[in-house]
C-alpha cells in the first residue's frame, strides 16, 4: 500500500494534527518500511501540487482540525481542488481523521457524513473517518495526560499498516464522549461560575496582557 | 391618542406592502466564478429587489484579500475580539454584527459551499468568546456580543447534488447556528426559488 498523508491544520508543522500524525505513524512505520510523505495544505506550494499529489497516491489519509463544526476552508480547498480532476486519478482508497478542541465527537459527526459522500464523488473506497475531541493542549500538557492518546494512534497506525483499515475498537474508543450527560453539563455550568473551567484561557489571556480586555467587543459600534 | 388610534386601525385595515420594513442585510457571495452565469445572473436580480426598502451589502467573497484563519487565537487572548490578521475580514466582521440578517450564497462545489465562503465563515470565530458553556451536553462557546444575525442559504446545485447532498449541508449549517446562538431560517436554491418569494421571505423573518 503506498500511502500519502495531507496535513490540512492551517498551524502547519506545530499544529495538533501533526503531533497525532507523528504517533500515527510511529505505529504504521512499526510494520512498514516505505516512507511516507506528509504533505502540508498550509504550504503553498504544496497546496498547488496537492491536486496531483492526491490523484497519484493509492491510499490517502487527510488529517485536519474542525473549524466551526466543518473542514476548515483550506481543507475545502483542496476537496475542490481533487474533486475537479477525479477522473485523473489512481486513488483507490481514502480515509479521514478529524480532530477538534471540544472533546465531544458529536460536533464532528455531520461533517462525517460528508466526508463518506465525497469518497464516493471521488469513486474511492470509503476507510472511514476517525474522530478526536479533546485535543487542544496536547502540546502542553505532561506525558501523563497525553500517553494514552498517543498510544492510541500509534496502535491506530500499527494496524492500518497490517490491514490497512482503521482498527474500529480504537476508533470507537477515540470517539468518546458522543455528548456528556446533563448531570455532567450542569456540573460544569456550575463550575464555570467559579472561574475553574476558565483557567486555561485566563491563563493565556494573562500571560498576553489581555485579561482585562477579554469581554471587549470591537464590532459593537458602527 | 385618537390620531394614533386611526394610525393604528389604518394599518390593520390597509394591505402589507411589499416590504414592512426597512433592514440591515449582509450578503457574503462565495461565488469563485466572476464570470456571468445562471448563478450571477440571479444575484444580479435580487440584490436591486432587496435594496428597494432594505440596506444590503455585498462581499464577493473572491474580489476581496481574505486569509484564511491560521488557528492562531490571537483573536480569543492576545487582542480579545480582533483578528491579528490584517485584510478585508475586517469590514465583513462589522457588517455581519450590524445586520438584522445575513445572507451565505454560494454555488455548490464538491458538495459544499465554496471554499471562498467556508473561509470567511472560520474567521468568524472571532464574534464569540473562548469561554466554554454546556448546552445539552456539548461545548459551546459563550456570546461575546448580546446578539447574533439569523442567517438563509442561498445556493446553486451541481450537476450531481442530491437530498443527501443537502441534509448534510443543512445540517452542518445548523451546527454552525447552534455555535453562533442563531437560527438558519431557510435554505434556497437559485435552480427553483422565485427571486420575489426569495426577497419576500429574506425580508420577512
Amino acid at each position: 500500500m503506498k500511502l500519502v498523508i495531507f496535513n490540512g491544520s492551517p498551524r502547519y508543522k506545530k499544529s495538533n494534527s501533526a503531533l497525532l500524525i507523528h504517533q500515527f505513524l510511529e505505529g504504521y512505520n512499526f510494520f512498514n518500511i516505505d516512507k511516507v510523505p506528509v504533505y502540508y495544505l498550509t504550504s503553498n506550494t504544496q497546496r498547488e501540487a496537492s491536486a496531483d499529489l492526491f490523484h497519484k497516491a493509492e491510499t490517502v489519509l487527510i488529517v485536519f482540525p474542525l473549524y466551526t463544526d466543518c473542514m476548515p476552508g483550506i481543507v475545502k480547498e483542496f476537496f475542490e481542488r481533487i474533486v475537479q480532476h477525479s477522473t485523473e486519478s489512481v486513488t483507490e482508497k481514502i480515509g479521514y481523521i478529524v480532530q477538534s478542541g471540544f472533546p465531544e465527537s458529536i460536533h464532528a459527526s455531520f461533517l462525517e457524513k460528508y466526508l463518506k459522500k465525497l469518497a464516493q464523488r471521488l469513486n474511492c473506497e470509503y476507510l472511514g473517518t476517525v474522530i478526536k475531541g479533546g485535543v487542544e493542549g496536547i502540546q502542553i500538557m505532561p506525558p501523563v495526560m497525553t500517553n494514552k492518546l498517543f498510544n492510541q494512534f500509534e496502535k491506530l497506525g500499527e494496524s492500518f499498516a497490517l490491514y490497512g483499515t482503521f482498527e474500529s475498537k480504537i476508533v470507537a474508543e477515540l470517539r468518546k464522549p458522543y455528548t456528556y450527560s446533563r448531570t455532567y453539563s450542569r456540573m460544569f455550568n456550575l463550575l464555570s461560575k467559579t472561574g475553574l473551567t476558565n483557567f486555561y484561557w485566563n491563563s493565556n489571556l494573562k500571560k498576553n496582557g489581555a485579561y482585562n480586555k477579554r469581554f471587549d467587543r470591537p464590532y459593537q459600534k458602527r | 391618542m385618537l390620531t394614533k388610534n386611526i394610525a393604528n386601525l389604518t394599518n390593520i385595515c390597509t394591505f402589507e406592502p411589499y416590504f414592512t420594513k426597512t433592514m440591515k442585510i449582509t450578503i457574503l457571495d462565495g461565488n469563485m466564478n466572476g464570470g456571468s452565469n445562471d448563478y450571477s445572473l440571479f444575484m444580479d436580480n435580487l440584490i436591486p429587489l432587496l435594496r428597494k426598502e432594505n440596506t444590503v451589502e455585498v462581499f464577493p467573497l473572491h474580489a476581496m484579500d481574505l486569509k484564511y484563519c491560521n488557528g492562531c487565537w490571537s483573536c480569543w487572548w492576545k487582542t480579545p475580539g480582533e483578528c491579528a490578521q490584517k485584510d478585508d475580514a475586517e469590514q465583513i466582521f462589522r457588517a455581519y454584527m450590524h445586520s438584522d440578517f445575513v445572507l451565505f450564497a454560494s454555488p455548490l462545489i464538491a458538495g459544499f459551499t465554496s471554499s471562498a465562503l467556508k473561509k470567511i465563515t472560520d474567521r468568524l470565530i472571532l464574534l464569540l468568546h473562548p469561554y466554554i458553556q454546556m448546552d445539552v451536553g456539548e461545548s459551546h462557546h459563550h456570546k461575546r456580543y448580546d446578539h447574533y444575525p439569523d442567517f438563509g442559504l442561498l445556493l446553486q446545485q451541481e450537476a450531481d447534488t442530491d437530498e443527501q447532498d443537502i441534509a448534510i449541508i443543512n445540517d452542518i449549517y445548523d451546527r454552525l447556528s447552534l455555535n453562533f446562538h442563531t437560527h438558519r431560517r431557510f435554505t434556497r436554491f437559485v435552480e427553483n426559488t422565485h427571486l420575489e418569494e426569495l426577497a419576500y421571505e429574506t425580508c420577512h423573518i
